[in-house]
């Protein structure tokens, strides 16, 4: 993936580009609000990183010029203001999401991840609903009745398979392959391991995970019982 | 504490009302000595009638006087029905010729021989007024001064001066009533500016630091002009301070994030066990101070915005997602369920969004450091007219006892496991200052430890 870091402090650039190199994206690190706005008026990327004080430009400048120019790549704002003069807040600027300064660079790596994977999922707006539970595939949100309960990437996609087909039993190595992919090595124990974080963030609803014993899981809902 | 002194309307009015009070006093004083001068004349007039009628009568009949009372005299005394007559007629040598011989003039009344004389006296314990009259006899064999005393009883004039007294009275009454009624009107309609002020004053918002714009009277104006010198030097003030703690909120929190940032790239592998370990360190104490100045700064932060930001309208629900979105790590231990849960429509509550926010924010942040062990849930509750943000956890909790001192600043619930910082004191302060409070309910069997924000909602119609 293609990230644009325009970050005017050198030792946080520095860290944040390591980063992200070191985990096989490409970076492109500017320092100038104006020469960074002039880079993405031809150039496409998978993911924006912006600073907010930023010499030339400032970061909201930048996002509301990106913005107006119809371009919807996700934008991650770093800021280190205490947010009081911030008026219009990033996030209604067309931010899909912000850090304030100083932040954690785990949090960084995932919250990059999770925006660059909503990209590449494309803008498909399908809800799937198994008793109450509610999965917005594009929000990647699930809701267990009022209850707005976060999943991991991985319990995401195995719910996702589970509730496509309710009822349906699931052996365990096509759970594996469908989430796991080929390159990456699990074995059959990390199935039960998701299964049993996914089946405690659905305490309480009305579908449960049920172990078919030898065979596999299925999704069922209690209306249907 | 400031006194309040009587209102200037009172003062005026009264001073006023004291004003006309005194000159209707002097008023009716000299109304009753004209009204009692005007009926001893009215009626002095008609005792002297009656005195010449009956000397007219006098005649010398065989060198005696002979006395026969007209009848003319006593209709003119008739003239005051009620009141009773005293006479005697006094021959010049001294007899009585007739009348009351007990009747006596208490001046000398060889003085009435130029004319009448008219004295205040009493007879026989009444109060009466006299009149002696004298005439000349021309016979030689009597020659000399007759004199005619009449007295009459004063009921007719009293009855008259007390007529002409309550007539002044009512007069005066009615004018004096007309000025203190034109007063309270001329002093309200003077003091208008005044209320309007107040008014104006009253109901500003507290966070207004404009400058006030009403138009005053010439006498106002000192004040109005010095309310706003000081309302725009606390304003000059107050963007100074925010404008410190944004300057100072940047400038601490770059070099902070450059700091974890270098820190971060050093490669541990490369590192011997004991170098890893004061790196460790370095980590622990980077982000401590990362979440200490946050906090520092976002306390600041709060605190002031109360003094410039005006409150409006905000939905709970709305805030406190963003605020659990916020404080939820992405990174978090995947075996830690967190769960959001709110009812459909928006609460709405008189508040300031990024403060509440913040201090909701800070209430999650401490239960994912301190208090979880396995699960977190965030709620929205509406209880009567009040909405309460819960933050449940399954961890040991604070004990109750400790609860007084956790929402003070830089207070550790234990020692050992460093302080709690800013967190729940600025989520206590946004509370108080939204008219809510901050609280803590302890584990039941069913509900893990609860730290809960109590804020009352708008009003009923806009969450129905």
């Amino acid at each position: 993936m293609r990230i644009l870091l325009v970050e005017d402090t050198l030792d946080v650039g520095e860290a944040i580009s390591r980063r992200f190199e070191t985990i096989g994206h490409t970076v492109d690190w500017q320092t100038d609000g104006r020469a960074a706005a002039d880079i993405l008026d031809f150039t496409e990327y998978d993911l924006v990183i912006l600073d907010v004080m930023l010499p030339g430009m400032d970061g909201f400048s930048i996002l509301k010029r990106l913005r107006d120019g119809g371009s919807t790549v996700p934008v991650l704002v770093l800021t280190a203001r205490s947010e009081i003069d911030d008026r219009v807040g990033a996030l209604d600027l067309g931010a899909d999401d912000y850090l304030v300064k100083p932040f954690d660079f785990r949090e960084l790596e995932a919250r990059a991840r999770v925006l660059m994977r909503r990209r590449a999922g494309g803008e498909a707006t399908n809800v799937i609903v198994c008793g109450d539970v509610l999965l917005d595939r594009s929000q990647r949100s699930v809701k267990v009745g009022n209850r707005e309960v976060p999943l991991k990437r991985r319990e995401m996609t195995l719910l996702e398979i589970l509730a496509s087909r309710p009822g349906r039993v699931f052996s365990k190595d096509q759970l594996l392959d469908q989430i796991f992919g080929f390159d990456e090595p699990a074995g059959p124990n990390a199935i039960e391991l998701y299964v049993g974080r996914l089946r405690k963030k659905l305490e309480g609803a009305k579908a449960r995970i049920v172990t078919i014993r030898g065979v596999g899981y299925q999704l069922v809902s209690d209306a249907e019982d | 504490m400031q006194r309040t002194r009587r209102s200037l309307f009172a003062r005026l009015v009264i001073r006023v009302a004291a004003v006309l009070a005194g000159g209707a006093a002097i008023l009716m004083t000299a109304a009753w000595f004209y009204a009692r001068a005007a009926a001893d004349e009215a009626y002095d007039r008609l005792l002297q009638g009656a005195a010449i009628q009956i000397l007219d009568s006098l005649v010398v009949e065989e060198g005696r006087i002979a006395v026969d009372l007209p009848p003319s005299a006593f209709e003119l005394l008739g003239l005051a029905p009620r009141d009773k007559i005293f006479y005697r007629v006094v021959a010049p040598d001294g007899a009585t010729l007739t009348g009351y011989e007990d009747l006596d003039f208490p001046a000398d009344v060889a003085n009435a021989r130029t004319q009448a004389l008219f004295e205040t006296a009493s007879f026989r314990g009444l109060p009466v007024r006299m009149v002696a009259a004298s005439r000349a006899i021309a016979d030689p064999s009597i020659g000399g001064w007759a004199n005619v005393l009449i007295a009459q009883t004063t009921e007719a004039r009293q009855e008259l001066t007390t007529e002409l007294t309550t007539r002044a009275l009512v007069l005066v009454g009615v004018m004096s009533l007309l000025a203190l009624g034109g007063t309270v009107l001329a002093v309200r309609y003077s003091l208008r500016p005044l209320d309007a002020l107040g008014d104006t004053l009253r109901r500003r918002d507290s966070q207004d630091l404009t400058p006030l714009a009403v138009d005053v009277p010439r006498e106002l104006s000192p004040f109005v002009e010095s309310i706003n010198h000081f309302m725009r030097r606390l304003d000059d003030r107050l963007r100074l301070l925010q404008r410190f703690i944004a300057d100072s909120a940047h400038q601490i929190r770059t070099p902070l994030t450059a700091l974890s940032a270098q820190v971060s790239l050093i490669d541990e592998e490369a590192l011997s066990d004991n170098d890893r370990r004061h790196l460790n360190r370095v980590k622990n104490r980077a982000s401590e101070l990362a979440r200490f100045t946050t906090q520092l700064l976002n306390h600041a932060m709060v605190i002031h915005r109360f003094d410039s930001v005006q409150l409006s309208p905000v939905d709970v629900v709305d805030v406190a997602r963003k605020a659990f979105r916020a404080a939820v790590p992405i990174t978090i231990d995947p075996d830690i369920v967190v769960s959001f849960e709110a009812p459909p429509q928006a609460l709405m509550v008189l508040g300031d969004g990024l403060s509440l926010r913040e201090a909701i924010v800070n209430v999650i942040d401490n239960s994912l450091r301190h208090g979880v062990v396995s699960s977190l849930a965030v709620r929205i509750v509406r209880r009567g007219n009040f909405v309460l943000v819960e933050v449940e956890d399954d961890g040991p909790g604070i004990p109750a006892q400790d609860w007084p001192q956790v929402t003070r600043r830089f207070v550790s619930s234990k020692s050992g496991e460093g302080s709690s910082g800013l967190g729940f004191a600025i989520a206590s302060e946004v509370a108080a200052t939204l008219s809510g409070a901050l609280g803590f309910r302890e584990p039941t069997p069913e509900t893990g430890f609860t730290v809960f924000l109590e804020l009352p909602l708008l009003d009923k119609r806009s969450a129905p």
